[in-house]
Order: C-alpha cells, then structure tokens, then sequence
C-alpha cells in the first residue's frame, strides 16, 4: 500500500500555488508599467485569497518548526512538515532570500497581498519571486517521485 | 526566450489536442462504471489547452519584463499535462472487459458516502494503492493478479479510507493533532533535564510524535476497511501482508523515524483489537495467532522501540473512532458478517450485498480451500451480470 498519493498531493497543491504566484505576478507587473490589466483583476483577486489561506496555514506549522528539532510540528502531514522546515532555512539564509516576506515573515507578506500602494506590490512581487523559487525546490521532490526522471 | 516559450505552448496545445482526440475515439470502449472519469479528463483537457492559449496571449504582449512568470507558467503547464498524461489518461485508455469486477466494486464503494458518491474514479495496475485526489478523479491501484478475484478486493475499502480523509481532512487534522498531544505529553520523561542526553531524547520524542500524522492516517483507513468489510478486510490484510518479509514484523528503529506506515504486525494487533472490540473476539485470536506463530519461527522478537506501547492504546483507539465518527463510512451489518448467517447461504443465495459476498468468500476460502476456485468463479460472474446488487 503505497502512499505516492502524498506526494502527488503535495505536487499538484504547489502547481496550484505557482500559477496563483505567476498570475498575480504578471498583473502586479502590467499595473506598475502602467496598465490597468482589467481583464486579468478578478484571476489575481483569487491568486490572493488563495496564498493568504495557504499562509494562515503554513504561519502555524513555520512557528512549530521555529521552536527547534525538539518541538513536534503537530497535525500536518510530511511534505506541508518539510516546506514549513525549508522556509524557516530559507528565512536564515539573507543571502540567497532578502525580500520581505523573508525578511519581515508572513505577517508583513498578508498586508502586502492586500495593498494598493506602489512600493508595496513591487515589495510583494520580489517576495512572490522568491516564493516561487522555494515552492520550485520544494515540489522537486514530488516531481521525482510522482513523475519519475527521464 | 518569446519563440522558444512560443513553440513549447503551440507543442503542448498539440499534444492536449491529440490526447482529446484519443480519448473521444475510445468513448465508445469505456465502461459505464469510468464513464464519469473518461468525461471529467476531456473537460479537463480543454482547462489545459486554456491555459496553453493564455501563455501564448500573454507571448503577445510583447513584454520582456513577463517573460519569466510566462516560463513558470509553461513549466507548470508541462508538469500538469506530463501528471495528466501518465496518471489519468492510462488508466482511462487501458481499461478492459476484465476490469468489471474492480469497477464495478469501486463504483459501489463511492455510492455508499454522499461525499464520494459524485466523485469520479478509475482502476490501474500497481500494488495497491489510490490518489485521493478531491479535485481530480480517484485512481485505483490493484496488482493485475488480484484484478480478477474477490479475496482481495476488500483492501479497497481502506484505499476508500484515505479518500474519506481527504474529504474531511481539516477536522480529520485535528484529531491527529489531538491525539499525538496525548502521545507527546505521555512520552515526556518524568524529570526534567537540561544536557545533552536530554536534548536528543527530545528530538527522538519530536520525531515519534510526527510519525504518528502519517500513522494515525493509516490507522484510520485500516478501521474504515474493518468498519466496511468487516472480517473479509481483515483476512485480506492480514494474506496480504504476512507472508512477506521480516519487514512486516520488525523495522530497524532507525527506520521507524517518519516511516510513512506502522509496522504491519502493530496494525494487526490494532486491528485484532477493533474486531475484540466488535464482538469478533475467536477471529481476533486466529488473526493474532497467526502473525504469531510466523514471527515466532522467524525468530522475530516485537518491539516497536517506543513508537507504540501499548499504554497507548485506549487514546489511539479513540481517536480512530472519533474519526471513524467524523467520515462515517458505510458500516456493515450483522447479516452481512456472521458465519452463521453466511453459511446458511447455498451456491444458489443471492448475497444481499458486496459486503456479505466478500465474507461469504472468505468464509468459503478458509472452510473449503479445495472447492473455492469453481465457487468464485461462479460468484464472479453472477456478481457481474448482477444488474440490482452492484
């Protein structure tokens, strides 16, 4: 009885969250080079309500896992464990992740999702960058054991 | 980079339009059973080919400063159409007339629960397994051998588990969390220290109470097997399993740490003890004894190395209940289980349900080993042209 269904899980939760990432992110950018990008409002409004919720979960399980080896991060299944522990690394490591949401944590991230100002959504479009840099790491995993290599 | 994401985009509309293409053509072999699956993946083939024709719309903005989000969005298309392609459509294209018996029984295991009822689903070949998927259909997996008997079909009812779970997961979650606080707060050492001896017993602690989500989840899905299948689940799992290696019996402690699955043997005492539970006190004791006797003649010793004790027990056992509450599976009826009422049933009876047909099988298998091969197949094939039963 295999549990490939974890990662398969897992996998097409992140594929979720990276088109939600890419497409706010296209439309933070038309906005900030000057288009109103209509058309595409409504898909970004659900890409935001959509990474608020995944960060109202992931916020508990990054404080469980910010507590040490010895705390038990409670009630989440392996792979959620694993990209809570991959984004507490990533918060230590200023070097290769500096954007807000790295630096300042979710909290800051929440407001930044709701916020019209402009130096906001370009804060919010490095740390939807560096996000996605994370989540393409972390479903690395998933894809090599749901699809296999070549 | 416009032209390469260009012709990778106009590459997977192909691809997508060729795979439509294949699966209308095969509309006409589909069984009723994958009838919903087979519709849900052309649906869904037109969601991806969507997503193809917006990456190109996007292309043709002309803007450089997008290009990298089009690139994510083309990987994230190619991983989908590449998941899509592997998992979904093969067990759609594959199906054959041998796979009624499966199908036929899983369509019935989703109608049982108004949540799964509307779910689409699908078998495959593979050791057994499901993706319990809510948004995509559910894939089924069944080694190939398996496919065309009864014995083992109850092992579907704990496939369905996980699907129950992932239906009410959130409070399914809670449960868990709740349990491996009482294992966490029991495991903690009576006096408190502050050295290094302490500081890995705290993380040998940490790592136990984590293996229990992934343990508790498992846990779960054997009960809902018992809970549905009654003693027919039980036999099946305990066939299945016991005659497979040493690793059935013991693992490493080492290996323990974060192990997807309890050691099979601590699932059999679990499972024994909900069937004790239940009034199935004698089949209990054959089940253990069983598992007894091969680990006695492979010199194993049990020992779950603090990952179970059995002080444990009644909190475990709660929980599962509690859970089995909260998903409610189809529970079976006494008519359908006890061996009296099952061998008051001729080669003629009609069983009442798959439930009582799949105990009927069992008992016939373990009372008269030497007739069970014609009786199946008898048993197979009115359970197939059944029109009102399944």
């Amino acid at each position: 009885m295999s549990v490939q269904w974890l990662a398969v899980q897992s996998f097409q939760h992140n594929q979720d969250l990276l088109s939600a990432i890419n497409k706010l992110s296209i439309h933070l950018r038309l906005q900030l080079e000057g288009s109103n990008d209509t058309e595409r409002a409504e898909g970004a409004n659900k890409a935001r309500e959509m990474l608020s919720a995944f960060f109202r979960e992931l916020e508990t399980l990054v404080k469980d896992t910010e507590g040490g080896e010895s705390v038990p991060v409670l009630g989440a299944n392996p792979r959620l464990r694993q990209l809570a522990r991959s984004f507490v690394t990533a918060k230590r490591n200023s070097h290769r992740f500096h954007s807000s949401l790295f630096r300042k944590g979710v909290g800051c991230f929440q407001q930044l999702l709701n916020s019209d100002r402009r130096e906001d959504r370009t804060a919010l479009l490095e740390s939807l960058e560096e996000l996605r840099v994370l989540l393409e790491e972390h479903m690395h995993v998933d894809a090599e054991r749901v699809l296999g290599e070549i | 980079m416009r032209d390469i994401l260009r012709q990778n985009n106009a590459d997977l509309l192909r691809e997508i339009e060729l795979l439509r293409e294949r699966l209308e053509t095969a509309a006409s072999a589909i069984p009723a059973e994958v009838k919903p699956c087979h519709e849900w993946i052309i649906s869904f083939c037109a969601q991806l080919q969507a997503t193809a024709r917006q990456n190109l719309e996007d292309l043709n903005l002309g803007k450089d400063s997008i290009l990298p989000y089009i690139l994510s969005n083309t990987q994230v298309l190619t991983l989908h159409v590449r998941l899509f392609n592997q998992r979904l459509v093969g067990p759609v294209l594959r199906t054959r007339e041998s796979d009624r018996l499966c199908l036929k029984m899983l369509r019935w295991i989703h109608s049982t629960h108004t949540l799964t009822q509307r779910i689409p689903m699908a078998l495959s070949d593979g050791d057994f397994a499901s993706w319990p998927q809510l948004n995509w259909p559910t894939i089924y997996f069944m080694p190939p051998s398996a496919q065309y008997r009864l014995l083992y079909l109850p092992l579907f009812f704990h496939e369905f588990g996980h699907l129950l779970y992932a239906c009410h997961e959130p409070e399914m979650d809670e449960l868990v969390k709740a349990l491996q606080k009482v294992i966490a707060q029991f495991l903690e050492p009576s006096a408190q220290r502050d050295d290094r001896h302490a500081q890995s017993e705290a993380k040998r602690i940490s790592v136990i109470v984590e293996t229990w989500y992934e343990w508790a989840h498992e846990l779960f899905c054997d009960a809902v097997g018992f809970q549905m299948g009654g003693l027919a689940y039980a036999y099946a799992f305990s066939m299945y399993f016991r005659a497979l290696m040493r690793d059935q019996y013991h693992i490493r402690p080492e290996e323990l740490e974060r192990r997807d699955h309890p050691v099979t043997w601590l699932r059999i005492r679990l499972l024994a003890d909900r069937a004790r539970r239940m009034g199935f006190g004698a089949d209990a004791n054959v089940l253990e004894d069983t598992w007894n006797k091969i680990a006695a003649t492979m010199g194993v010793v049990e020992d779950y190395y603090g990952f179970y004790i059995d002080d444990l027990l009644p909190s475990i056992q709660q929980t599962i209940d509690d859970m089995i509450v909260e998903a409610a599976p189809r529970a079976f009826e006494a008519h359908e289980v006890s061996a009296a009422e099952l061998l008051r049933l001729d080669s003629t009876s009609r069983p009442t349900s798959p439930v009582q047909l799949l105990n009927q099988a069992w008992r016939k298998f373990l009372d008269d080993e030497g007739e069970y091969t014609a009786w199946e197949k008898n048993a197979i094939e009115v359970l197939i042209n059944d029109k009102d039963l399944i």
